[in-house]
């Protein structure tokens, strides 16, 4: 039996007048991937920020294994284990690409500043050892030989695999992606699609992802939850959500389901 | 078409007008002029200058708006290209004759504006107007501008226009390619490189202190000071990306510990120098703890106007009369005593050693820094703090570690100062001399070892060369500065990351040696390979 | 070798509180130390207050009532100039989410610019005998010819400092336009000592408006003066406040600014012309730090290229105290701090030198304590 490693119960996150996310419930089990959809503005990004610690809600608790998140500063979250990427690539731009890796790993190490300037076996074997395992998740991704380039000057597609390798740097248990394929050529697509599906099956991280490309998140997802306007509107394997009328509706406006119908090739 | 051109040069030439209006008003021409006299090995003073240096700056002012006119108009032909310097020329000329034109009138009138504009005195307003008569005067100066303009076009016609800009772009990119072919190469050619530059600088440091006298001894030991000050506040602004205004005070906090603990007035201590050594550094750390705990949460630009704030409580508190027991009040703590070597106490020579040491241990505390996890996670702060948290970095730890290591640094630097002047007083704790520091790195280059030495340089080394500069000084840096954000925010010497000695296989899974917070298994070498 | 217990303990300690390498138990009780600290700190500084409060006023009573209200109405006109100036920082963060650190040396031109005027109006006869200048033979006109001017220059230094100084830098990472104020700050102050000398410049008024001489009312067998110069300050700054309030409430420009400040790019695809609404941001906070100037050299005489640094960053103060972005909250901690400020070295028996540290440490005490302010923030968080 697989415990949820995510459990949002009622979760709200209002701003202002506006209620961005509304008694949202998301059951996450482990060494899923999970899927969130729904169309712009309906909440997505939110309910991914109140799960990484970035938002607090006002209502409803988000659980990790069990423990409430709730009160938890967001390199307490990382330490838990969750890590995440970011709609709009958010690097260290003026770092390299390994040590973008090795901030990943930053909270893993226990070098101090003092081992640092005096040159401590400690900090000798960290960095050695930190290097090495980066440099791992940097081929892992795809990014061989790569390391000592910024960040800022790689290409779009290989920056979102360095989000990727960072995340992975702090061995996360989940990992939360914020539509990687954006903006990504169906050849990027589809290697990240393998990516993400080889970090499940060969490492067990439960993989959450926010999608619009309906390909992806229909051929990789175990689960989907989707919102829309803040509310969750259907909960879901993937055969479920397609056929879900509501679903429909909510992408295509009133009456879509029975334009949906009529196009449909799945009879 | 024909239109925007010739305005755009007319409106080039009124900002050059107002540029030199502003520059006459201030004497900038008659320093610029004693400058250029200098080398000529002509006297030229400020308050009466000689008219061929007035004539000289005005030439060079007068090319330049030529030049930037005409390199403006790149699309147009030669013919228009020379007509749009003209009429810069024209028009900033119109302006300098506007002015000289008051002048003339002031003098006709006998109106001395002496107490308004410091500046115009009658010997200036007349070398102004190049100690021509009536109207002569005027029309000198408005020529000079067309005529020099007019030559600028010439030049940037006639030597074709890609030669100037592929200069600029040469000396705009020459620090960065120089500094590139330098760091390019393995890291065991890194390696080579900085151990011969280190040995040269070795047998450099070892001979001159003995050789050049201490005058010399002291400015240079001067300028190893502030390259200890610009290293603390490097860690602080350029890698942990917090904008700290008050780092004066650390600096008045480990001088006045030296001092208080080290001079027959008020307190009588003699603990000595090493000892009070040591307590300034962590007294000093132990302020940036304190004064940094509380802040941390705050936004960037709130915490530097707070940390501007303390700089400027600690010197209100050492000028006040309410201290004056304490800490000397303000005529300062006199008579401070020095280390001492062999029962000797220090000269000048052995100032300058220990200075350099102090440099260099300072350097070698920042190289360390900079590239351990310390300093990544410093740099991840710095560029993106929510991000650098939500990776894992205890953010409000390590920029508070920023903060007490910066602190210590300045506490070092104020430490020696106290000695080495054997006085100190609350004057020089202004937050001035804060902005001093700030200027280095940011114009040096921050988050790097050579933009602070070069900083260091540039802005103390430089005013004791030219000393005519010295009441342009702090003008030169405000406008620097602001210069220095729009053109080139990185610093004169951009910082770059060092190349990692990296393995060129994918190494195998077990060399991780790293404790998991995660139980799950590294990843192993792809079996697909 | 004996080592004795104390001294591994020491070690240990030292070590640890050095490379902060603290084991999980003694972390979470530092953790828990350290969220006592704010309401400690807060704990010990009112407490400090209030004992030197009770000291003075019931124990010792030094200055009798006619004190307190010299006091009290140098307070007032402080609080009026600092509250003009507070709006115009307010008014640019609200803006650009910047502080203008040239703001205070806006405030020195402007008082430049009215001594210049009135130097000129006092120099300028319109009769025949000797005592026949332009300035007291009409005070009123002279006065508004000062102002004007002043705010002009001030305006203007405004609108250029943000044309030169900021916008090439709208897109940079925060700290790179607050550098760029400083340099701004730093050349206008020099720049003004270059021209116009060091020294201190001592104000003309008309005689109208003579400094020190106003109306007298007698408070507990003493003479307290109301000032002229101060009165007239105080109403000043009270009217422009009004106005500035209906400026940003109810016209076309103070919605524009308003909308720019909530959402800039959502303004501008709503046809908000941003750049211009910015620079007249610029000019109107600059118009009024123009006045504050001003006053300030008229009520308080002596200028100097420095003058304005201090009021600005005590400004800032009463900006942030009554939460930045907040326009009656700027007004509210102008009064505040001014009265304070006044007030506050007689109340608490501390020497007047000190003043300025009073000032300097409310700011760090509201930063620490409560950062958006009394009225608090109406700024949009975040975004991610």
């Amino acid at each position: 039996m697989t415990e949820n490693i995510i459990e949002c119960r009622e979760v709200t996150k209002i701003f202002g007048g506006l209620t961005a996310v509304n008694k949202v419930d998301v059951f996450v089990p482990k060494s899923s991937i999970f899927s969130i959809i729904g169309p712009n503005g309906a909440g997505k990004t939110t309910l991914f920020n109140c799960i990484s610690g970035f938002y607090t809600p006002e209502h409803g608790e988000v659980y990790f294994e069990g423990e409430p998140l709730r009160g938890k500063t967001t390199d307490a979250i990382a330490s838990m284990g969750i890590s995440r990427t970011y709609q709009n690539i958010r690097l260290f731009s003026n770092l390299t690409t390994i040590e973008n890796v090795l901030v990943g790993q930053h909270h893993r190490l226990r070098e101090t500043w003092v081992d640092a300037i005096l040159n401590t076996r400690r900090y000798q074997t960290e960095e050695k050892a930190s290097i090495q395992e980066g440099v791992r998740w940097l081929n892992f991704v795809g990014l061989q030989g790569l390391g000592n380039t910024p960040a800022r000057s790689m290409p779009y597609g290989a920056q979102r695999r360095l989000e990727i390798a960072r995340a992975l740097g702090s061995n996360p248990k989940l990992l939360l992606l914020d539509e990687p394929t954006a903006g990504m050529n169906p050849q990027e697509t589809l290697e990240m699609t393998a990516l993400i599906r080889r970090l499940r099956d060969e490492f067990g991280i439960t993989i959450i992802l926010i999608e619009h490309d309906m390909h992806v998140v229909m051929g990789i997802s175990d689960h989907i939850a989707v919102l829309d306007f803040g509310l969750k509107i259907a909960d879901g394997t993937p055969k479920e959500i397609q056929a879900n009328p509501r679903v429909i509706e909510a992408y295509l406006g009133p009456g879509g389901a029975a334009l949906a119908k009529k196009y449909s090739r799945n009879k | 078409m024909k239109k925007t051109y010739l305005r755009q040069s007319f409106d080039t030439g009124i900002i050059f007008g107002i540029v030199h209006i502003f520059c006459v008003l201030i004497a900038f021409n008659a320093m610029l002029g004693s400058l250029l006299a200098k080398i000529v090995n002509v006297t030229s003073s400020l308050t009466s200058p000689a008219v061929g240096a007035l004539i000289a700056y005005a030439v060079i002012l007068g090319l330049w708006a030529g030049i930037a006119s005409a390199l403006r108009q790149r699309e147009l032909s030669d013919g228009k290209r020379l007509l749009a310097s003209l009429v810069t020329g024209s028009s900033s000329g119109l302006l300098a004759a506007v002015l000289v034109g008051i002048f003339q009138l002031m003098l006709i009138l006998n109106i001395n504006p002496r107490d308004y504009l410091t500046n115009l005195s009658l010997p200036f307003m007349q070398a102004c107007l190049y100690s021509l008569p009536g109207l002569l005067g005027i029309l000198a100066n408005f020529f000079t501008f067309l005529i020099s303009a007019f030559v600028g076009g010439l030049l940037v016609v006639g030597w074709n226009l890609h030669g100037f800009a592929s200069i600029r772009h040469q000396i705009n990119n020459a620090p960065k390619n120089w500094i590139a072919k330098l760091r390019s190469g393995s890291a065991k050619k890194q390696l080579i490189q900085k151990y011969v530059f280190y040995a040269l600088l070795f047998v450099l440091i070892a001979i001159l202190p003995l050789e050049w006298g201490s005058y010399w001894n002291y400015v240079i030991g001067t300028v190893g000071l502030y390259v200890i000050m610009g290293l603390g506040l490097n860690i602080i602004v350029g890698l942990s990306g917090q904008l700290v205004l008050g780092y004066i005070a650390f600096f008045a906090i480990g001088a006045y510990t030296m001092a208080l603990l080290n001079a027959p007035i008020p307190h009588n201590l003699m603990w000595g120098f090493w000892p009070a050594l040591v307590l300034a550094i962590l007294l000093a750390a132990l302020a940036g703890f304190l004064l940094g705990l509380p802040l941390m949460r705050l936004r960037g630009d709130y915490l530097a106007i707070v940390t501007l704030g303390f700089g400027e409580i600690i010197r209100i508190l050492l000028n006040s009369d309410l201290l004056t027991s304490f800490s000397g009040g303000p005529r300062g703590v006199q008579g401070i005593h020095g280390p001492t070597i062999f029962g000797q106490v220090f000269s000048d020579v052995n100032y300058m050693y220990l200075i350099i040491l102090a440099v260099a241990l300072a350097m070698y505390v920042y190289n360390r820094l900079q590239h351990s996890r310390t300093g990544r996670a410093w740099l991840a702060i710095r560029e993106d703090e929510t991000v650098a948290r939500a990776t894992g970095v205890n953010t409000n730890k390590y920029k508070l570690l920023a903060l007490v290591i910066g602190a210590g640094f300045a506490g070092l630097a104020g430490a020696i100062s106290a000695a080495m002047n054997q006085f100190i007083g609350p004057g020089d704790q202004s937050l001035m001399a804060s902005i001093n520091v700030l200027c280095e790195i940011i114009v040096g280059g921050m988050g790097n070892i050579p933009g602070t030495l070069l900083g260091a340089f540039a802005l103390k080394g430089l005013p004791e060369l030219l000393r005519e500069v010295e009441n342009f000084r702090m003008l030169a840096f405000g406008a620097l500065l602001v210069a220095m954000m729009i053109l080139r925010p990185e610093g004169l010497i951009p910082s770059q990351r060092p190349t990692l000695e990296l393995p060129e296989e994918t190494p195998p899974a077990t060399s991780s040696t790293l404790t998991d917070a995660a139980k799950i298994k590294p990843p192993e070498e792809n079996p697909h390979d | 070798m004996h080592h004795s217990p104390t001294k591994s303990i020491a070690r240990k300690a030292v070590i640890a509180i050095m490379t902060a390498d603290i084991p999980h138990d003694l972390k979470k009780k530092g953790n828990q130390l350290l969220k006592l600290i704010r309401p400690l700190l807060g704990g010990i500084v009112g407490l400090f207050l209030i004992y030197r409060l009770y000291v003075i006023l019931i124990v010792e009573h030094p200055y009798g009532p006619d004190t307190w209200t010299r006091l009290l109405i140098a307070g007032l006109i402080l609080g009026g100039v600092y509250s003009l100036i507070a709006i115009g920082y307010t008014l640019v963060y609200g803006i650009l989410f910047m502080i203008n650190f040239a703001h205070g040396d806006v405030m020195m031109l402007g008082a430049f610019g009215g001594y210049f005027v009135f130097e000129a109006l006092n120099a300028l006869k319109v009769g025949i005998d000797a005592k026949s200048n332009f300035l007291n033979v009409y005070p009123y006109y002279s006065i508004i010819i000062a102002f004007i001017v002043g705010m002009t220059v001030a305006a203007l230094t405004g609108y250029f400092l943000e044309k030169i100084a900021y916008r090439p830098l709208r897109k940079a990472p925060r700290l790179v336009p607050l550098i760029s104020a400083i340099g701004a700050s730093i050349f206008l102050e020099n720049a003004v000592e270059l021209l116009f000398s060091p020294q201190l410049r001592n104000y003309t008024n008309p005689d109208i408006l003579h400094r020190g001489s106003g109306w007298t009312i007698v408070i507990n067998h003493s003479n307290v003066i109301v000032p002229y110069t101060g009165v007239f300050s105080f109403l000043l700054s009270a009217i422009l406040l009004v106005i500035v309030y209906t400026i940003v409430r109810k016209t076309r420009l103070g919605r524009a600014m308003r909308a720019v400040a909530l959402d800039k790019k959502t303004a501008a695809l709503m046809g908000v012309d941003v750049d211009s609404t910015i620079s007249q941001t610029f000019i109107l906070s600059g118009a009024l730090a123009g006045a504050a100037g001003v006053m300030f050299g008229i009520h308080n005489g002596l200028i100097y290229y420095y003058t304005g640094f201090i009021p600005g960053i005590k400004a800032f103060t009463a900006a942030v105290l009554g939460g930045i972005g907040n326009l009656p909250g700027a007004m509210l901690g102008g009064m505040f701090l001014g009265i304070v400020e006044s007030v506050g070295p007689a109340a608490l028996g501390i020497d007047f030198q000190l003043k300025d540290v009073l000032a300097f440490v409310i700011l760090i005490l509201v930063l620490i304590f409560k950062p958006s302010g009394l009225l608090g923030e109406s700024l949009a968080e975040e975004k991610l």
